[in-house]
């Protein structure tokens, strides 16, 4: 599904991703940890196609496609979803309008009619409770005020309106209390399918408790520098990251 | 001569002597008044408009309708026991005492903030207007709705006396008939006594070869409370004088502004809050989206004065240029004359931000419509505070008509 291959990202002239690579198949889910400030959000950002990266070479395609060729609402469309590390505030933007925006735009490139109000509705409250979201947060505000879990909370519950074929979740763990997390990785457990691939950066092994991944990822100096099975995390959690450098 | 007559012959000498403000006018340096100059001479007739369906569909209101400056009162709808009158019918038959009441009306006061030619001219000119009085206690159970319709110059003059305890709703519409050449000269006069509370629109929305010059000049007693919503659509030049008087203990205004232009338009709002007594509070929010050429002027000051202690004002303007040619000046002003008082003011201008564009294109909103519901969600947060949901719906979709794509946009948002 997708292919990152050598990929070589700078911001400012700082180097930050230097030859990555990365492939992930329909069906997957895909553990990133690595030491803070090692390009795990840069990688999510690029793929999602923020802008204000320069991509000095390499490449990345996405089912089939050249991905860097994409805008991101052309991203979005064809099923790619990143749940951010940090949720922006966009006061006066209602939560349920963005969602039906977006699910609404995506139809439309489809070629699909637009969803009737009703049915829109029975969805969005359908999903709302997948991740126990309370309802009133549907008409508030696109993250106004929300607390930093609520924030979470409220990018999973985006997901699973969203129903992408490619999720990226940048720590989507941190800031969420015990119970939340238990609901938040219900959530995600139950949107897994085998045409829909994940990838969870995170820092703590706690996650992957919830949410067993193929594959684990150490992401440092730019490049992944191991891979590994689940029991890849729990040597992590033990040994630390200097570790993986010296044990490459 | 009449003691009116008299009156505004004096408004017509201070008008001569005044001459129309010019760029070297500090508050007028970037509006060019000299242009409306063979326009301020009203033109009162009623032909060639048919109002029907003109104006706000489905306002459950009262309605004066004023065409090209007079009252139309076959198209009004006014209620009973309460003192709604035109002024040119009070001045045609008050004699005696009641005449030295309405001459007041037309009195200018030269020592007001941002006095000018074109408020004296209005005094001196003034084809017709409402006076409307309501008694201590009384609430006006409907809004009172004024719709002004023009295709030639006109000159209003409107008073609104508030008793004490009384509460009222009322929103100045103003609308063009055909596409000519002509200028609106309003002047909106506020008294609030204790503890009353109006809520006051002003929607702007005149043609697009239309000049409009407008003065509200407010006066609020102790525990009073005023709620202000300028909204500035239409129109090739517009400017509003907007000057508060906080005179009473604990009164407390709050004042919203948006503008919405595009293509040559000009509007410039001048509003002055003058905190005169304790305890009393100001609030201003003013936002500007401006695309094409237009050009949008604010200046807003305000002054707390000596004994003023308490004081809370907190004045925001936000402005979103569009385009590059866009242009707007800004400029909050605070002048304080005691320790005790708690300020804060300030303005911006900018583009949207990166961050919230991407995160909307993220959920596979376009770029184009990501930045129109943007840059309409910062316009809406100026009409969060119109209490009344069908004009806040009306100026919503009038504002949106004017983005670039609007109709994407309402498509997008549904209801
Ligand atoms: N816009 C930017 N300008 C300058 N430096 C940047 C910018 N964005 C990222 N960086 C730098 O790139 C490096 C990688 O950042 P990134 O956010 O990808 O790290 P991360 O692995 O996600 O870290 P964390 O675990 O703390 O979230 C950091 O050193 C960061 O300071
Ligand atoms: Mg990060």
């Amino acid at each position: 599904m997708l292919e990152v291959k050598d990929l070589h990202v700078s911001v400012d002239g700082k180097k930050i991703l230097k030859g990555l690579n990365l492939t992930i198949n329909a069906g997957e889910v895909h553990a990133i940890m690595g030491p803070n400030g090692a390009g795990k959000s840069t990688l999510s950002n690029v793929i999602a196609g923020r802008d204000g990266y320069e991509i000095t070479s390499g490449s990345i395609t996405y089912k089939n496609d050249d991905l860097l060729e994409m805008s991101p609402e052309e991203r979005a469309w064809a099923g790619v979803f990143l749940a951010f590390q940090y949720p922006v505030e966009i006061p006066g933007v209602n939560n349920t309008y963005l969602l039906k925006a977006g699910v609404n735009a995506k139809r439309k490139h489809q070629g699909l009619e637009e969803l009737d109000a009703f049915d829109f509705m029975q969805t969005v409250k359908e999903k709302a409770k997948l991740v126990e979201l309370d309802p009133s947060f549907l008409s508030r505000s696109v993250n106004e005020g929300f607390s930093g879990g609520e924030k979470k909370r409220n990018e999973i519950f985006q997901m699973a309106v969203l129903e992408p074929s490619l999720a990226l979740l940048d720590e989507t763990d941190s800031g969420l209390d015990i119970d939340a997390l238990r609901i938040v990785a219900g959530g995600v457990n139950k949107l897994r399918s085998p045409d829909r691939a994940m990838v969870m950066i995170t820092h703590y092994q706690r996650l992957l408790d919830y949410i067993e991944p193929d594959f684990v990822h150490v992401l440092a100096d730019g490049m992944i520098q191991k891979t590994g099975d689940k029991s890849l995390a729990l040597e992590l959690e033990e040994h630390g990251y200097d570790w993986v450098k010296e044990n490459k | 001569m009449s003691v009116i007559e008299q009156t505004r012959q004096d408004a017509l000498n201070l008008f001569e002597k005044l001459g129309l403000p010019t760029l070297r006018d500090e508050d007028w340096k970037y509006t060019d008044a000299s242009r409306l100059k063979d326009l301020l001479q009203p033109t009162p007739i009623d032909e060639n408009i048919h109002i029907k369906d003109m104006g706000i569909n489905g306002l459950d209101a009262y309605r004066m309708v004023f065409i090209n400056g007079m009252f139309a009162e076959a198209e009004s709808d006014l209620p009973e026991g309460v003192s709604i009158l035109s002024l040119a019918e009070l001045e045609k038959n008050s004699v005696g005492e009641d005449a030295k009441g309405i001459a007041k009306l037309f009195t200018v006061d030269t020592q007001a903030p941002l006095m000018n030619g074109f408020n004296a001219y209005n005094a001196a000119k003034a084809s017709d207007g409402s006076v409307i009085i309501l008694a201590d206690n009384a609430i006006l159970t409907k809004p009172l709705y004024i719709l002004h319709i023009s295709n030639q110059s006109n000159v209003v003059r409107h008073s609104f006396m508030i008793g004490q305890h009384a509460q009222a709703e009322i929103i100045e519409h103003f609308i063009s008939a055909g596409d000519n050449k002509a200028l609106s000269n309003s002047c909106s006069f506020v008294a609030l006594k204790a503890e009353a509370h109006l809520e006051h629109s002003r929607i702007q929305q005149e043609g697009d070869k239309q000049s409009h010059v407008a003065r509200v000049q407010v006066k609020q007693c102790k525990g009073s409370s005023y709620t202000f919503h300028g909204v500035e659509l239409g129109a090739a030049l517009s400017r509003t004088d907007l000057v508060v008087n906080l005179h009473g203990e604990g009164a407390s205004c709050d004042l919203n502004g948006l503008f919405v232009l595009g293509g040559r338009q000009h509007a410039d709002h001048h509003t002055r809050i003058d905190h005169k007594a304790p305890h009393c509070t100001s609030r201003e929010l003013y936002r500007t989206v401006l695309d094409g050429r237009s050009h949008g002027v604010f200046n807003g000051k305000v002054m707390v004065h000596e004994g003023a202690v308490k004081t809370d004002s907190n004045m925001s303007n936000g402005n979103i240029l569009l385009s590059k040619h866009a242009e707007i000046d800004t400029k909050p002003e605070l002048e304080i004359y005691n320790d005790d008082v708690k300020c804060a003011h300030g303005a911006t201008i900018g583009q949207l931000d990166d961050k919230q564009l991407f995160y909307l294109r993220s959920r596979g909103i376009s770029a184009e419509a990501a930045q129109e519901l943007l840059t309409f969600a910062f316009a809406d947060e100026v009409l969060v505070a119109m209490s009344n949901q069908t004009v806040r719906s009306y100026v919503e979709k009038a504002a949106f008509a004017k983005l670039p794509h609007g109709d994407n946009l309402e498509e997008m948002l549904g209801s």
